[in-house]
């Protein structure tokens, strides 16, 4: 920081940047340093940061990309295997006769949690994990309690409620796209009571007319997968073209083409199909005209 | 002297024999909706003196035809295009309907007639006269068709590809001349070369092999190349083109399906039994499916359901459904079933004339019934025979009858076989669909009757042997004269039926297929307890129309104590009563089982019975072995015991229908107990929801207990626990599922002392609704909700309106409220998430309607309009219309009914267009013989308009055309019409070759005598002038002279002089003229014909008066003729004399080349 300033932050900052250098200089003493200079340390300070900064930096983005908000071991393997560092060798390392234990860095204006409430024992910290670091959260936190009341189970009311609920949602929603689109209406004198969206022709009017909604589709799945079987995409594949490659695409490259080199490509025994629409198109002779 | 060595008397109308066709399509253009190409027709002629070529071409624009690469001269002349020339003041339908006749028969390839006529050039007489091969070449192209060839463009961003667009062949019957020039004849084989160059990203399907495909040298298209060595009639070419996605059966890889993109899915799904089907077929008929391959192409806005063409059936893309989709399984499946009987028979073997297409008819639709039968058990054959049955002896009794086999003497009007119909059914085109429906439902039904007489194991043997025959002639590449073994006639059939079983059937053929007709008969009994003898009266009414007298064996079966017996009574003449001994004794031996027809012995409560009579039920004909309707009278107990134990569903239903009659307690127990008998046929438990509706509403005063059915449905549908609940949707049982869905809707039509509604079933249906719960059912419940919201709108009854108020919102019935809200909900929700076909909209809106006509919501169209729109799922497009045509009734708008004929006349789909029709015939604003603010002048000449020009693209919107005139005006003239000025009196059927020349098909002989008749060929309104000025005069003002009398007698004695050349010619100028005159008003939009000059036909230039002036046709002909073509100007250059006399000579227009059309005077 160029400019000197003693916040919180700031201090936390000039905390951790001590250490930091605690760490560079005791890796120096083990690898057989008597003494460095300043500016080294400095430097070599500054690469460790960055280093770290990039694991964590990284692992975060990994852990992001999975939906989790807290990084898990597994996230900052990959991290390190990305980095170029073999993780195999780490616990080895770790575990080094000559390493050298730092003591806890001095602690600056550490937030104080109040303490709240503690129920029950904290569980201790293994041997191997310093005493400096956080203690485990309060047992309630992750220890299941199971509770025996008894739920809700009358199929009459679960029933009532579940109908009721569909049709609050359905009346709400359709209300809502009436109210905010086109509508049309039964009566003259009132548009409101009874509001009805309006008509709207399709372009394609087969396609919604014709395919399972998307709820329908969802429904299929769960009720009954293994009979649903038959009707998945992907047996279609071999076969014949997929919807994508169906896709008109501009190039020269014939749907045929495409098609016949998947069939052949990902089943070998359907090879045996001489179907002419499979056969790939022919290129034009080339005609002289006389 | 056409006639082929061994080809069973089939005599071709043509002096040549077509072998060989090739058509190229070398380009589509999707944006303006347009198609370039050209064909080449291999013919060998049989005459020498073969010196025009007569096709059939419609709507196509003709550049260029060769013959042997010379050029050609043609004349292009199509009556159809306006039926009545004259703007006359005629209005009556039968006028209309004989012209039209003539029209169709004047280019009637059937006739050896043709819209296109081509000169054979000078230079090949000789070669000709060797007999020895031309190659007609004819370049053409077709803009913006308005039939035969449909474009789907749906107008949105992307490529052509993108978009799904797609054109297809379509129409009904033989079609093909609208797409391209031909021979549209389904007795004219011949094999095909066919070449379609299409956008790379394009497949295009069609008849035959696909024997490769070629990248052009731009790389950005390809061109299919089909080759099709079957010799198949140019009516059964098709094409279909579009972005599809390509499926090949993974069952038989020699056949492929089409369909749109994104639909691939339901494609695999939908097609995947078809197979099964070709297994069945090929099993019965002993022999193998007849072409290589086979495809299924599935499109939209589809012309019908089904059409089956050589190697290929077009589609509907709504026939495709997933597996989720119950009730539309069994139709598409039965459409797949139908498509493919019909290759069989109607593609590979094909038929003589239009009289004996009810042989294929019959035929596919015989086998298809037996595969119904394999497919969904006899229970289902014989409703569908029951239900084919009632709807043609209805029809007939309605129209006046069906004839299957007409034959035509002499042409003469007098002895039109179908005098009672509106129209000719001298051929195809001029019938109505309805009447073309029926026509097939009764072949298969006769064909049944013959099975009946000769067993099934003899039909399958003449089905076989005709298919062994075609198949045998089929390879005779080279011998085309053997090819007319693969067309079927009437009398080819009844000799290979009689070959084969050694069985005469000509009383059977007699009765059913050379006359028209069902048998009604009256069946009434009493039972003589002393001689123990049933006295059976039969009676028959053979005076209606639509009947015919019954002569023969007639099968009544008895069901006594003892058993079931069958009699063979003969009906004859005079004997109305017959007498039936009794097996049983009738006093009752207790605790007996009684034997059934089928063996079968059961327990009977006996005590509803007659004590002194054995006789527990009788039925007459049951084996449906006659076309009849029977009213037969037995006691309630008796129909009753039939429906309880009789174990045929026919017998079942008809059981049902009978007790309606006798709203008893004891009907009420015997319903009730067959609806909750699970053995029993669900169509027939299906019924009885009904009948017990409507029993209840008899009793409603001594019924007691909850409403019929309600405690059935809860017993069978609702929860133990709590039963005012629905169980969650499980329809893995389909007969229940079916079940489920009728018995509210029949519900709903329950009322009580006040002719209401119950509320207690009005709440109950609500619940069903409330408490629909499908998330664990396998199969969408979107049928099942749809029928709950029909019956909501069943259970609405009229509003009790007090001094006709207004009807507001205030005002509305509470229990309509609640209807109203679940429509609402329902039709709003559908916006979200669509239902399969939109079934639901299409229950709201028919809700709406039902809401609107009682009174309770304001009469309003406008919402069924914006519904009826373009770009709506048809199913949605329809139910708006019927609303919008029931309004237009109800309300005799006047405004609406032009908004459907506006959509009739402009709506790109062409079955909307046809459907409105449909609707408006059965649905009339108003009929013949009411008054009605709607019948006016305007409207007349608005629907005149429409059938006799308007239409002239599709056969069967003309035909509907024509149904709605008949039902609005009847025959005769409008009453609404002032009367002519004129009184015209004149026999219009006896003479109207009198009032409309033009359109007289030429009579066979002209073909034996070119030479004769072709004088008049020559255009033309040339020849005007060798006559004499004086005869000119007449021609003035033709169109007021020609509706009086003393114009009509004028030229009925010139016809009645011996015909001469002159005369000939006089009339053939006449018409000319009169043509031209039409033409000249601009009314018609035609395709120009090419510019080569017209050209005297006559080879022989035997009448030297004419000689003159042939050269004024032949000048500058060929120095021109590259120049015109290439600029497509359709200017002539004539000399100066001509112009003079008539600038308009040589116009270019259709109506120019009319007056080849020379009346043959000869007969």
């Amino acid at each position: 920081g160029s400019k000197h300033t003693t916040t919180p932050a700031d201090n936390y900052y000039l905390a951790r940047r001590r250490t930091l250098q605690v760490v560079v200089s005791s890796l120096l003493t083990e690898a057989g340093f008597e003494s460095a200079e300043k500016a080294a340390v400095e430097t070599l300070t500054e690469m460790l940061q960055s280093y770290i900064s990039e694991i964590g930096r990284s692992a975060k983005s990994y852990c992001e990309h999975t939906a989790r908000t807290q990084p898990t071991l597994s996230d900052i393997v990959v991290t390190l295997v990305e980095m170029g560092f073999n993780v195999e060798t780490l616990p080895a390392y770790a575990k080094r006769s000559q390493r050298m234990v730092i003591t806890a860095p001095p602690v600056t204006n550490q937030p104080v949690t109040p303490k709240a409430l503690t129920a029950g024992q904290n569980k201790p910290h293994p041997p191997h994990i310093p005493g400096h670091f956080p203690e485990f959260p309060d047992p309630h936190t992750y220890i299941k309690t199971p509770t025996y009341r008894e739920p809700v189970s009358d199929y009459q009311v679960l029933r009532e409620k579940a109908a009721s609920q569909r049709r609050d949602v359905e009346r709400a929603l359709t209300r809502f796209m009436a109210k905010t689109g086109e509508t049309q209406s039964l009566f003259k004198d009132d548009v409101s009571t009874f509001p009805l969206i309006a008509a709207r022709p399709f372009t394609v009017p087969y396609l919604t007319a014709l395919l399972p909604s998307e709820l329908e589709m969802q429904q299929m799945e769960e009720t009954d997968s293994s009979e649903q079987d038959d009707q998945t995409d992907t047996e279609n594949l071999p076969l014949h073209m997929s919807t994508d490659d169906s896709g008109p695409e501009k190039e020269n490259a014939s749907v045929l083409q495409q098609n016949t080199s998947l069939s052949g490509s990902r089943n070998g025994e359907e090879n045996m199909i001489d179907n002419p629409y499979l056969r790939p198109v022919k290129k034009p002779k080339i005609r002289r005209k006389k | 002297m056409n006639r082929k060595k061994g080809d069973k008397g089939f005599e071709s109308p043509r002096p040549y024999k077509l072998t060989h066709q090739v058509v190229c399509i070398n380009n589509i253009n999707f944006q303006r909706k347009s198609v370039v190409g050209y064909v080449e027709l291999t013919i060998f002629p049989t005459v020498a003196n073969l010196n025009r070529i007569k096709l059939n071409s419609k709507q196509c624009r003709i550049y260029r035809v060769r013959v042997n690469d010379l050029e050609a001269a043609f004349i292009y002349n199509d009556p159809t295009l306006e039926v009545c020339h004259h703007e006359s003041k005629q209005r009556n339908l039968n006028y209309f309907s004989n012209a039209y006749a003539a029209a169709v028969s004047a280019v009637d390839p059937d006739a050896g007639n043709g819209e296109l006529c081509i000169k054979v050039p000078s230079e090949l007489w000789k070669h000709v006269d060797e007999l020895k091969v031309l190659k007609v070449h004819i370049n053409f192209s077709l803009d913006q068709p308005k039939g035969g060839l449909h474009f789907v463009v749906p107008s949105m961003e992307g490529s052509m590809a993108e978009r799904g667009a797609h054109v297809f062949s379509c129409g009904y019957q033989n079609s093909t001349r609208f797409w391209f020039p031909c021979v549209d004849s389904y007795s004219e084989l011949c094999t095909w070369k066919l070449e379609y160059t299409v956008d790379a990203a394009m497949v295009a399907v069609s008849n035959g092999d696909l024997v490769e495909t070629v990248y052009t040298h731009d790389m950005r298209k390809k061109t299919f190349h089909y080759m099709l060595t079957i010799p198949t009639a140019a009516s059964n070419i098709s094409l279909a083109i579009g972005p599809f996605e390509i499926l090949v059966d993974p069952y038989m890889h020699e056949v492929t399906h089409f369909c749109l993109p994104q639909l691939l899915p339901l494609l695999k799904h939908t097609t995947s039994y078809l197979h099964e089907v070709f297994e069945f077929y090929e099993e019965i008929l002993t022999c193998r499916y007849p072409y290589s391959c086979f495809k299924t192409v599935f499109i939209d806005e589809a012309y019908v359901e089904v059409a089956a063409y050589a190697s290929m059936s077009i589609f509907s893309t709504n026939l495709l459904h997933s597996a989720m989709i119950i009730d539309e399984t069994p139709l598409t499946r039965r459409c797949l079933a139908q498509a493919l009987a019909q290759q069989f028979f109607g593609c590979f073997i094909s038929r003589m004339s239009w009289s004996d297409e009810w042989v294929l008819k019959g035929i596919s639709g015989y086998i298809y019934g037996l595969w119904m039968k394999k497919t969904f058990g006899v229970n289902e054959y014989r409703h569908w025979i029951k239900q084919e049955l009632d709807q043609i002896v209805a029809y007939e009794l309605k129209t006046g009858g069906v004839l299957l086999h007409p034959i035509f003497g002499g042409g003469k009007e007098k002895d039109n076989p179908a005098s009672h119909l509106h129209f000719s059914i001298k051929h195809p085109h001029t019938l109505s669909w309805e009447y073309y429906t029926m026509f097939q439902c009764k072949a298969h039904l006769v064909m049944r009757l013959i099975e009946n007489r000769i067993s099934m194991e003899f039909m399958l043997q003449v089905f076989n042997k005709l298919l062994s025959l075609a198949s045998t002639a089929s390879s005779q590449k080279f011998q085309s004269h053997m090819w007319s073994q693969m067309l079927v006639s009437t009398s080819g059939f009844l000799k290979s039926i009689s070959n084969v079983s050694g069985k005469d059937i000509q009383p059977l053929i007699k009765q059913w297929v050379d006359q028209s007709g069902v048998v009604k008969f009256y069946g009434s009994f009493a039972f003589n307890r002393k001689r123990n003898v049933l006295e059976l009266e039969i009676k028959q009414d053979y005076t209606s129309p639509g009947t015919q007298k019954y002569v023969g064996p007639l099968k009544v079966t008895v069901q006594e104590l003892d058993g079931s017996f069958n009699h063979t009574l003969q009906i004859e003449e005079n004997s109305l009563k017959h007498d039936i001994p009794c097996h049983s004794k009738s006093r009752r031996n207790k605790k007996k089982k009684i034997p059934l027809m089928n063996g079968e012995e059961v327990d009977m409560d006996l005590s509803a019975m007659d004590a002194d009579s054995p006789l527990l039920w009788i039925r007459i004909d049951p084996d449906m072995s006659v076309l009849r309707k029977v009213e037969f009278e037995q006691s309630d107990f008796m129909w009753q015991y039939q429906l309880r134990y009789e174990r045929d569903v026919v017998a079942q239903e008809e059981a049902i229908l009978a007790l309606e009659k006798f709203p008893t307690p004891a009907s009420r127990l015997a319903l009730t107990d067959i609806l909750e008998q699970e053995q029993c046929f669900y169509r027939v438990r299906m019924l009885a929801c009904f009948c017990l509706a409507k029993i209840a509403n008899s009793m409603v005063s001594t019924w007691t207990g909850p409403p019929a059915m309600k405690s059935l449905f809860t017993r069978m549908f609702c929860c133990k626990t709590c039963p005012n609940i629905v169980k969650t949707n499980n329809f893995m049982n389909f007969q229940s599922y079916f079940l489920q869905k009728t018995m509210p809707v029949a519900m709903a039509l329950l009322r009580d002392v006040h002719n209401l509604c119950p509320k207690e079933v009005l709440m109950f249906i609500l619940d069903l609704i409330k408490y629909n719960d499908n998330r664990k059912n396998k199969f969408s419940d979107n049928y099942y909700r749809a029928e709950l919201i029909d019956a909501l709108a069943n259970s609405v009854t009229p509003a009790v309106s007090v001094n006709n108020e207004v009807r507001t919102l205030d005002n509305l019935n509470p229990d309509v409220r609640l209807i109203l809200e679940e429509i609402t909900r329902f039709l709003n929700m559908e916006k979200l998430l669509p239902s399969y076909r939109h079934t639901i909209t299409v229950s709201c809106l028919k809700a709406i309607r039902v809401l609107q006509k009682n009174g309770h919501v304001p009469s309003d169209p406008s919402l069924f309009k914006s519904y009826a729109e373009y770009g709506h799922f048809v199913d949605v497009r329809i139910a708006a219309l019927e609303a919008v045509v029931d309004y237009t009734k109800v309300d005799r708008s006047y405004e609406e009914l032009q908004w459907l004929l506006t959509m009739v006349q402009n709506d790109p789909v062409p079955y909307i267009r046809h459907k409105i029709l449909d609707m408006l015939t059965k649905n009339p604003p108003f009929t013949k013989n009411m008054e009605s603010p709607l019948c006016n002048e305007a409207l007349v000449d608005q629907l005149w308009k429409l059938m006799n020009s308007g239409t002239s693209h599709d056969w069967r919107l003309r035909c509907g055309a024509v149904d709605l005139y008949f039902t609005l005006f009847g025959l005769s003239r409008p009453s609404c019409l002032p009367l002519p000025e004129l009184g015209l009196v004149l026999n219009l059927k006896e003479k109207k070759a009198v009032l409309n020349p033009t359109i007289i098909p030429e009579s066979v002989g002209n073909n034996q005598e070119p030479v004769n008749s072709t004088n008049s060929h020559g255009q033309s309104v040339g020849f005007q002038n060798t006559f004499s000025n004086s005869q000119e005069e007449e021609e003035i003002d033709m169109d007021t002279v020609h509706d009086s009398q003393a114009f009509i007698y004028h030229h009925l004695n010139m016809l009645e002089r011996p015909s001469t050349p002159g005369t000939n010619k006089f009339i053939g100028k006449m018409i000319g003229k009169i043509g031209w005159k039409e033409q000249s008003s601009g009314e018609m939009n035609m395709h120009p014909v090419s510019a080569a000059p017209l050209s005297v036909f006559s080879k022989e230039s035997n009448s030297s008066k004419h000689s003159d002036h042939h050269h004024h046709h032949h000048h500058e002909h060929k120095k021109k003729k590259k120049k015109h073509k290439h600029k497509h100007k359709h200017k002539h250059k004539h000399d100066s004399k001509e112009k003079e006399k008539d600038p308009f000579t040589f116009s270019n227009s259709p109506a120019s080349a009319r007056s080849i059309r020379s009346p043959s005077l000869s007969d």
